[in-house]
This record gives C-alpha cells, sequence and structure tokens, in this order.
C-alpha cells in the first residue's frame, strides 16, 4: 500500500488515510523520508486521518527532524481534534508548523 | 506416629509436585527452543551468549586450578598405592581415565551449581520479588522463553566446553607431579594419556555434563520461581539451589556411572 | 442493541471466584467498566484488590467466572490470542517493575521490541516521547537503580503506554510518595485519558486520589464488591463497612463467640 501523494506549486503533499498505527506508520515513514531525501518541500495532510498512534507520530518527528536538518520545508495540514490531542500530550503541537489547510501553509511561503 | 507418617507423605507429595514442575520448565524451554521462531517469539541469541559469558568464561580460572587441584591429589594418591606393586607407570592411565569420566565433569558441575546456578536462583527469585516476572507476561513476553531457555541453552553449551578444559587441567595435573616422580617430561606424559584415552571415556564425561548442565539450570530456574517472602525468601532459595543441584548432580553422576561403566 | 453495550463495555468482569488454597479471596466478583472509563478499585490489604488486578491482566486464570477484555472472553483464550490482547494493555505495576539490567530507554522500548516490526529510530523516538509525556526527558540512558521512587514510577506508566493501549492498568500509583509526586501522577492518568480515550483501571487504597480521578470506585472488602458507583454515590453510601473505610476506622466486626472461640482453641 501507498499512502496518495500530490504535488503543488513545487511542494510535496502526502495524504495520510484511515488509521496511522503500528500496521502503517512504517509506509508512513517510508514515503515521508524518500520525499524528503528527494530534496521536497513536504506537506503532510492528516485530514483524512482517523486515528495516529504514537508509531504515526514518531514516523512525523522523524521526517521534520531529516527536513530540518537539510533545511526544507515540512508542515502538517488539516490535523483533527483527536491527533492533535496525540501531538499535545507530548508537546508537538508546539513543535510541528501546523497549518489548517494546504492553501494556507503554501501562502505562509 | 501419625504425625510423622502425615509430615512424610507430604514432604513425598511436594517433591512429585516439584518434580512435575521441573518436568514442564523443562519441556515449555524445549518448545521454545524449538518452536519460538514459528510463533515469530523466538529465543534470542544475545541472551544465551550473554548467559554463557557469565556461566562459562568467568568460571574459567577456578574450574583449571580446582581440576588441576584433583589430577595433581589422583597422582599423588596413585602413586603411592601402585609403589608397593611397581606399578607406578599405571598411574597414567588411571588418572586419564578417572579424570575424563569422572572428575572433571564433577568438579565443573559443583563449581557451576555454586556460581551460576545460585547466581541464577537468586537472579529470578528477585525478580519475582519486585513483579518483573509479572510485567515480562503482562508484556507478553513469556518467562520461559525469555529467561529459561537462554539459561538452558547457554549450560548446555558451556558446562560440557568447561569440562573439556577441566579434563586438560586435570591430566596437566596429574603430568606435573607424575613427571617429577616417574622422570618422563610433562609432554610425554600428556601424549600417553591422550594415547590411552578412547572416544568413549571422553564421551561418557561429555555426556553426564550435559546432563549436569540441564540439573543445574533447571534446579535452578524453578527454585528462583518457587520464590515467596522477600528478601529471605531469595536465601532460602538460593542456597536450596545450590544443594539441591549439587546433590542431584552426585546421584545422577553414580546412576550414569554404574550405566555407562559397566 | 447488545452489540452496542458489549461494545461500550471494555471490562466485563461476570461472577469471578477465586481461591487461595482453601480461602476464598474474591467472591463472585461482577462489574464493567466502560470506554474511556477510570474505574478505581479501593480496599484496604488483604481485600483482594491486588489478585483482582492479577486476573484481569490475565496473569492468573480463574476456576470459575469470565473476564472479557474489549469484548474478548481472556479466561479460555490461547496462548497466542492472549500475546495480541496484550497489545492492548499495558501495566504499571506497584514497585515500577522496571528491569534491573536494562536502562530507562530499553525498558521503555521493550514491548515494542517484542510486538512490532517498527524502525529502531522509530521505536527510539515513541520511547523518547512518552518520557517527555511523563516528564522525564533525558533520562533515557539511566539505569533504574539511579532513579527516585517517583521517577521509577513515572518510568514504568512510560512503559504502559508505549504502545498507546486501550486498556491501563495502574497498580497503587501514589503508594510510598510524597503528595507532590503522587498529585503529579494523578494528572498524568487524567491527561491520558483525555488525549488518547484510554480505559483506564487504577488499584489504590488512597481515598484522596479515588476521589480526584476516578468516574466510578469499585470498594472491595474481604473478597467482595461492597460497592461499584460513581464517587458520591459511595460517598453517600449507608453501608458501614464503607463508612469505616472512608473514616479509616479500624475493622469493628459483629463476633460469632462460637466461631471464634473454635478458632482460639482448635476445637
Amino acid at each position: 500500500m501507498k499512502y496518495p501523494e500530490t504535488e503543488k506549486n513545487g511542494f510535496m503533499v502526502i495524504s495520510l488515510t484511515g488509521e496511522v498505527d503500528l500496521n502503517y506508520s512504517p509506509v508512513a515513514r517510508q514515503q515521508i523520508l524518500k520525499c524528503l531525501k528527494q530534496n521536497k518541500n513536504l506537506l503532510v495532510d492528516l485530514s483524512l486521518v482517523e486515528y495516529i498512534d504514537s508509531s504515526g507520530v514518531a514516523s512525523l518527528v522523524e521526517g521534520f527532524q531529516l527536513a530540518r536538518q537539510q533545511k526544507q520545508f515540512f508542515a502538517l495540514v488539516g490535523v483533527s481534534r483527536a491527533a492533535m490531542q496525540v501531538l499535545h500530550l507530548a508537546r508537538l503541537d508546539k513543535v510541528f508548523p501546523i497549518f489548517d489547510t494546504i492553501d494556507a501553509a503554501l501562502a505562509s511561503q | 506416629m501419625k504425625q510423622f507418617a502425615t509430615q512424610v507423605g507430604m514432604t513425598f507429595t511436594a517433591a512429585i509436585v516439584e518434580l512435575g514442575y521441573v518436568f514442564v520448565l523443562l519441556f515449555e524451554a524445549l518448545r521454545w527452543i524449538f518452536l519460538g521462531q514459528l510463533r515469530h517469539q523466538p529465543v534470542r541469541m544475545a541472551h544465551v551468549f550473554h548467559e554463557a559469558m557469565q556461566i562459562g568464561v568467568m568460571a574459567v580460572p577456578i574450574v583449571a586450578i580446582l581440576c588441576m587441584a584433583v589430577g595433581t591429589m589422583l597422582a599423588i594418591q596413585g602413586l603411592e598405592t601402585l609403589k608397593p606393586y611397581g606399578a607406578q607407570g599405571q598411574v597414567i592411565l588411571g588418572i586419564a581415565v578417572s579424570v575424563t569420566r569422572e572428575f572433571a565433569a564433577l568438579i565443573v558441575g559443583i563449581v557451576v551449581a555454586g556460581r551460576s546456578g545460585s547466581a541464577i536462583a537468586a537472579r529470578i527469585g528477585t525478580m519475582m520479588e519486585s513483579q518483573e516476572i509479572d510485567a515480562l507476561r503482562a508484556i507478553g513476553i513469556d518467562p520461559v522463553r525469555y529467561i529459561v531457555a537462554p539459561v538452558l541453552i547457554a549450560m548446555v553449551i558451556v558446562v560440557p566446553a568447561l569440562t573439556v578444559l577441566g579434563i586438560l587441567m586435570g591430566m596437566l595435573g596429574g603430568a606435573i607431579y607424575s613427571s617429577m616422580e616417574l622422570n618422563i617430561a610433562v609432554l610425554t606424559y600428556m601424549e600417553r594419556s591422550f594415547d590411552v584415552l578412547r572416544a568413549w571415556d571422553i564421551a561418557q564425561g561429555l555426556i553426564k555434563s550435559v546432563i549436569f548442565a540441564a540439573i543445574i539450570a533447571l534446579i535452578g530456574v524453578s527454585n528462583g520461581f518457587q520464590v515467596t517472602g522477600g528478601a529471605e525468601g531469595v536465601g532460602r532459595a538460593t542456597t536450596r539451589a545450590v544443594v539441591l543441584s549439587v546433590s542431584f548432580i552426585v546421584i545422577a553422576d553414580m546412576i550414569f556411572t554404574f550405566f555407562l561403566t559397566r | 442493541m447488545t452489540q452496542n453495550t458489549e461494545l461500550q463495555d471494555v471490562i466485563q468482569v461476570d461472577h469471578l471466584n477465586a481461591w487461595y488454597g482453601d480461602r476464598q479471596v474474591l467472591k463472585d466478583i461482577n462489574f464493567s467498566v466502560k470506554k474511556g472509563e477510570i474505574m478505581v478499585i479501593m480496599g484496604g490489604s488483604g481485600s483482594g484488590k491486588s489478585t483482582l488486578l492479577r486476573y484481569l491482566l490475565g496473569l492468573n486464570t480463574p476456576v470459575s467466572g469470565h473476564i472479557r477484555l474489549l469484548g474478548k472472553d481472556i479466561t479460555g483464550m490461547s496462548h497466542s490470542e492472549l500475546h495480541d490482547m496484550r497489545k492492548n494493555m499495558g501495566v504499571s505495576f506497584q514497585g515500577g517493575a522496571l528491569f534491573g539490567s536494562m536502562t530507562v530507554g530499553e525498558n521503555i522500548q521493550l514491548p515494542l521490541r517484542e510486538h512490532t516490526h517498527l524502525d529502531a529510530s522509530t521505536m527510539q523516538i515513541m520511547a523518547r516521547m512518552k518520557l517527555e509525556v511523563v516528564n522525564l526527558a533525558g533520562f533515557e540512558n539511566l539505569m533504574p537503580s539511579q532513579l527516585s521512587g517517583g521517577m521509577i514510577k513515572r518510568v514504568a506508566l512510560a512503559r504502559a503506554i508505549v504502545m498507546d493501549p486501550k486498556i491501563l492498568f495502574f497498580d497503587e500509583p501514589s503508594a510510598g510518595l510524597d503528595p507532590v509526586v503522587s498529585a503529579e501522577l494523578d494528572e498524568m492518568i487524567l491527561k491520558l485519558r483525555d488525549a488518547m480515550n484510554m480505559t483506564i483501571v487504577v488499584v489504590t487504597h488512597e481515598l484522596e486520589s479515588a476521589f480526584k480521578i476516578a468516574d466510578r470506585i469499585t470498594v472491595l472488602d474481604r473478597g467482595e464488591i461492597l460497592i461499584c458507583g460513581t464517587i458520591d454515590e459511595v460517598r453517600n453510601s449507608n453501608i458501614e463497612r464503607i463508612h469505616n473505610l472512608l473514616n479509616r476506622k479500624p475493622r469493628q466486626d459483629v463476633i460469632n463467640v462460637d466461631e471464634y472461640m473454635q478458632r482460639l482453641t482448635g476445637k
């Protein structure tokens, strides 16, 4: 399986869907890291995520760190309330760049 | 009288129950060793290696010294007894055979029971008391797979290896003393020792050492798992593990010698 | 409709009986815990609350009665079914039960190593995130022996939640801790429920902590459930033994002379 990837204004957008749990987070991680290694700026769209567990969040953390090292843009988009609470638990809501919509994220650049 | 009979009966029942428990542990451990891979819960080689280091490498100096001492004692006694018959030369055969078949495995068994059998019982007992064993199970890690199986494998590898070392050191001890008495070179003595040894002699020693290894491992872990009553309980289990292992080793040795030698 | 209520009840205990030797330590225990609910099991020492926890954790198998977790009966489960169920359960034991031969980080990662095939770096980040949650960032390379009692409890909590379990069991969170640290742990329990919608079972004898975190309280006494209800129901209960427990009065039972004399004289 593979999460849908689209390109918009030179930004890659990976849309995670469904339950990003122990079974699927490795897929998300692979895709995020691969995308960043191709030197692309990345938005991760979480609006279709029903549930994300800490392995999913850990994949996002790893991606964000790689982006920072390579000085690329990395942001989360459409974070649902449930996902936000998981991020908030480890205070990651104050760490990730988070935008409501893809357009808002693009406009910020 | 009635009380005494009850006591005996209860002790006997308890012993049977405990024996049953030991065999269940053995069976479970073997199942994890051979089928763990299929269940995607293998016995981890890293744990086996760690245990083997603890049991084996640290015991090398003491095994070497003790077996050498036993070889020397056998040489002294042998030469003294054989002197009146002018058969001192036979001492080489005597030491080679008795060290290989009996003493090396026995000494190693007792040393390892004292060093590691007690340590295993103490470690598992402490883990019982601190609920670490419960925690393992609650996480979904079978303690038999995680602790018992690695200990068992490590023992069964390491004890025979130490026994080989013990055989060599025992013969060396005999050689050093006899070489002075018999006026032959140590190297010549060793060569003659190897000449008189048959494969069966070595096999006997190694078969015994494997049995001893299993006894030490199983008695150590079963006493550990039965710990109740805090630090005092751990102490009791430790002592019990050593006493029982040594007793069973000696008894097993006798039984095996009876069947293997005749 | 039944389907729905069953899904709601994350934990369901039916007619659970348990013996320790000849002594019955749990007598016909029935209760259920809903999703996202914090159930506090209270009782003095010897009330059977620790035993009950062992059964809920599947560490002991009951002779009679059933325990359903997430709708599945764990009492008759095969080894591998129970193994899978454990992915959904986290436990923080009374003394922490951290493995002394492993660092804090290795302790927390252990469930992940056993149950998942995640990348090593993912596991490490997950463990560190949990340390952030319990306010112990940067402690991952210490050994358990270097930690204070409160820290051990928090590491144990981090290990219990590392798999994002659906059910969290917490044995005596405040035992042996000073009031400030135990209040902190209470806060963490509430925070976890709110963020992850975890179902949480806390076993304790601390009234204050129980009243602070509980949605419902089950009071055990000598193996029996005295009451199972909301905080107000427990507070307003007319049952004398609960009153005694709440007011920390020693037990005062009516003495049966015949039984008592028999106990003393053995005749």
